[in-house]
């Protein structure tokens, strides 16, 4: 019976939360900070990857932040409502969150978001999922070079599937496509795990996929990875060249991080990111990550702003150059 | 023999304790409208970490059988179907809790469930190899024809063929709210947010059934005259149970066929049971009147996806719906990859997975059998209580789903539209099939054709393809056939009653 209840509770329970947050607000002092919950907003549903190692960052949070860190999460609009509750909070570090690429540095230039990536404060990159383009065993080809030849030869026939319409894997298809010079057609799948079946049966040619998706399939031989969007090539698949290695000068990982609302007290912030900094050297964080099969990638603020900014500014040419920029901007308003 | 130690391991007191644990929670998570089996499954996932594989993942399925099991329950007593998959069981098992039969629906449920679960368990055991291969068979031509197929349902369940049409297409038309599934762009949200990612569908079902009955209920909720209700009765006779022998089976097929086929679920697979059962019935007008058979038709299927969606993802790594997609990232962070690999490295956590799979639906049967009579108490309290609470689990349900206010706006509206539907004999069963497929036609139309630059045939060349487009128009016409031969039979009586 408990069990069935835990989302129920947890909203009552972050309602309280609220409700003793404004009525605290006025006493809070950055000097004490913090005087009582901290909230962490997931923006995706419970049970997924970024809740998960929410969960588990705020268990170990607790410990070098000295209070309680409770995370709630707020799905929807992929992503985009628990993104602008987070960015629209009150900046006082009582609630953060968590940030995605998806919601930061893609859906804005879709247009029909409240916010954009300059509302947001960068306290830490947490984590990023890998771009491996993987191939199907009936495809014409069998390594990076093949393909790109395959592509220069029949402009615009390759099909690569995505996870989804506007998504970070449409995006690193496109502008892989179009830093490396070629036409792709790429399709749309409802999900990843959807792209990646299509792969398998054979109806599509190519998938670009992260690698904990893709590692079964590649073991057992049906789906072979022959290019990875990273700098350096990656351990789960060392025989994938990097895109950079077969000439073509483009990087790309869909990543989380923690953000805050813009604002906040210069005390608070620094707290923050020193005990986030102590959290992600944690033993107990960095096992269960590796356990979860998470790709950690812990940077600092300065770093995480920088790696959103370039990738907003990536998506923000490859969407307009698609026709997509804008398109769900609410004429009215 | 070393398979069978494998069985016997699964069978040990630790796990059956697990496995047990995870049906009847299962079964409360869904009998709860607003809690799914997807959401059971996720949540207890994390709780899976510190078990031995076999443990954490038969109390995972034990979860899954149960929560499609448990759907029934409010389904069947207060019209509120506890999960999607359950929906199509409100068609008959409403009306027959309101004839008094509330403890044999039940039973009737539980029985079909079981059987289509242990149908598919033996399927999953004995050929999951061989039948995985269909799954990757469909592509999005193939995902396309069979939505088709299923949309022709509509046809045979809509009574006045107009209005269920009408009804089928306002579906279809309010499945296009939300993201474009090829361009991504938001249609028709208004600029809401929270309708970009389209209508919640467990709070559009909420709507449509269980609010618009509560809408009905409230028109009568100042007479006074309790009905009492007569909750006993839990087994079927032999001769019921002789009647719905074929549909059970039918509807096992049909569940774990659906079920291996990845992405569909137990949704439809239920709707189209229901269907075949009907076409195939001698009486099919006694079908939406509180009819056993309609029953065993929409339980055995959805319970048999159980079985049918673990085989592509035991035997090929991919998930067969939303919660074995969810079971999948349990057995990885358990460290097993799902896939033919997993039969070789690992054949102990296999057999261990068929063999909960069986005696999960056991211990649902054992589970559901003793219940019946406590969960059909609900019909002893007062109309006019019961209303109200129904109306309070509606908007818990609705909001505990996303924790997303918009959601209890689609609650409210659908239950509007619901009750004027129910006013006017539209079929509220259309509007909800149209909203399981429509998204489903429409998302696979599109890409399959823009896979093939729109050459229609190419497109329908595919065997599976042709298969299902050519049952297309069989099934639309038959419920027509069915009209005029009941017509031509009523007339030849009357014409040997007057001679």
């Amino acid at each position: 019976m408990k069990r069935s209840v835990p989302g129920i509770a947890a909203a009552s329970l972050s309602a309280l939360a609220l409700g003793g947050a404004i009525l605290a607000a006025p006493m809070a002092q950055a000097a004490d900070y913090p005087a009582r919950p901290v909230q962490i907003i997931v923006p995706y549903n419970a049970g997924g990857g970024t809740d998960l190692t929410a969960r588990v960052l705020a268990k170990v949070l607790e410990k070098y932040l000295g209070g309680t860190v409770v995370v709630r999460n707020q799905p929807g609009g992929g992503g985009s409502i628990g993104t602008s509750a987070i960015l629209h909070a009150k900046p006082d570090g009582y609630t953060i969150g968590t940030g995605s690429q998806g919601p930061l540095a893609m859906l804005p230039h879709y247009g029909g978001i409240d916010y954009s990536l300059k509302d947001a404060a960068f306290l830490a990159l947490i984590g990023r999922n890998q771009m491996a383009l993987g191939v199907g065993k009936a495809a014409p080809f069998s390594d990076a070079k093949g393909f790109l030849a395959y592509a220069k030869a029949h402009p615009g026939e390759l099909t690569v599937g995505n996870s989804g319409a506007g998504g970070a894997n449409h995006i690193a298809t496109e502008g892989f496509a179009t830093a490396a010079g070629v036409k792709l057609k790429s399709m749309p799948f409802g999900g990843a795990i959807a792209a990646i079946t299509a792969c398998l049966g054979g109806h599509i040619n190519a998938v670009v996929a992260h690698p904990a998706e893709l590692i079964n399939h590649v073991k057992a031989g049906s789906i072979k990875v022959v290019m990875v969007m990273e700098d350096k090539r990656i351990a789960e698949f060392p025989d994938a060249p990097t895109a950079k290695e077969v000439g073509v000068d483009f990087t790309w990982a869909a990543w989380k991080g923690l953000v805050a609302p813009k604002g906040l007290p210069p005390e608070v912030e620094a707290k923050l990111t020193a005990a986030l900094d102590k959290a992600m050297h944690d033993p107990e964080y960095v096992k269960k990550m590796a356990d979860m099969g998470e790709n950690m990638d812990y940077r600092p603020a300065a770093q995480f702003k920088a790696l959103a900014e370039r990738d907003s500014e990536i998506a923000e040419k490859v969407i307009r150059s698609l026709g997509m920029y804008g398109m769900n901007v609410n004429k009215k308003k | 023999m070393e398979q069978l130690s494998y069985v016997l391991a699964a069978l040990s007191p630790n796990v059956l304790w697990v496995t047990a644990l995870g049906t009847l929670g299962g079964i409360v998570i869904g009998a709860l409208p607003g809690l799914t089996a997807t959401m059971g499954v996720a949540l207890l996932v994390p709780m899976t970490f510190g078990m031995e594989p076999v443990n954490g993942l038969s109390m995972l399925i034990g979860i899954f059988v149960g929560g499609i099991y448990g759907g029934c329950i409010s389904s069947i007593l207060i019209k509120t179907p506890g999960t999607p998959a359950s929906a199509a069981t409100v068609l008959d098992g409403y009306p027959m809790a309101q004839n008094g039969q509330a403890g044999k629906a039940l039973g009737m449920a539980t029985i079909a469930s079981a059987a289509g679960g242990l149908f598919s368990s033996v399927v999953l055991a004995t050929v999951a190899p061989q039948l995985a291969s269909v799954a990757l068979k469909f592509g999005p031509a193939e995902y396309f024809a069979l939505a088709l197929f299923g949309l022709t349902i509509i046809a045979s369940l809509s009574g006045d063929i107009v209005k269920g049409v009408i009804a089928g297409m306002l579906g279809v038309l309010l499945s296009c709210v939300g993201a474009d599934p090829i361009t991504g762009a938001s249609r028709y949200t208004f600029g809401v947010t929270g309708f970009a990612a389209g209508f919640a569908f467990t709070p559009a079902l909420i709507g449509l059934f269980a609010v618009s009955e509560v809408f009905v209920q409230l028109e009568k909720i100042f007479e006074d005259k309790v009905k009492p209700v007569s909750v006993s009765g839990v087994w079927p006779s032999w001769s019921e149970l002789r009647e719905c022998w074929g549909t059970l089976l039918r509807g096992s097929i049909i569940g774990t066929f659906i079920g291996i086929v990845p992405g569909v679920g137990s949704g439809t697979a239920s709707w189209i049971s229901y269907n075949e059962a009907r076409r195939a019935s001698r009486t099919p007008e006694k079908f939406g009147t509180g009819y056993m058979p309609g029953v065993a038709a929409t339980e055995s299927a959805n319970n048999a996806v159980c079985g049918g969606a673990l085989v592509p993802l035991l035997a090929l790594g991919v998930p067969g719906d939303v919660v074995t997609a969810v079971l999948m990232g349990g057995l990885m962070i358990h460290g097993l990859a799902p896939g033919p690999l997993l039969f070789r490295d690992n054949p102990g956590v296999v057999v261990g997975l068929f063999t909960s799979s069986f005696t999960a639906n056991i211990f649902m049967f054992v589970f559901g059998m003793a219940g019946i009579p406590y969960f059909s108490k609900i019909l002893l309290i007062p109309k006019k209580v019961l209303t109200v609470c129904i109306a309070l689990f509606c908007f818990i349900g609705s909001y505990a789903i996303n924790m997303n206010s918009v959601d209890l706006y689609t609650m409210l509206g659908f239950g509007v539209v619901g009750y004027g539907m129910q006013k006017y004999n539209f079929s509220q069963a259309a509007l909800c099939i149209a909203l399981i497929l429509g998204p489903m036609a429409e998302a696979n139309l599109r890409l399959g054709l823009l896979n093939v630059d729109g050459d229609l045939v190419a497109f329908c060349s595919g065997p599976i393809t042709l298969f299902f487009l050519a049952l297309t128009p069989v099934s639309l016409a038959w419920p027509m056939i069915q009209n005029r031969r009941a017509k031509k039979k009523a007339l030849a009586r009357q014409n040997s009653e007057v001679s």
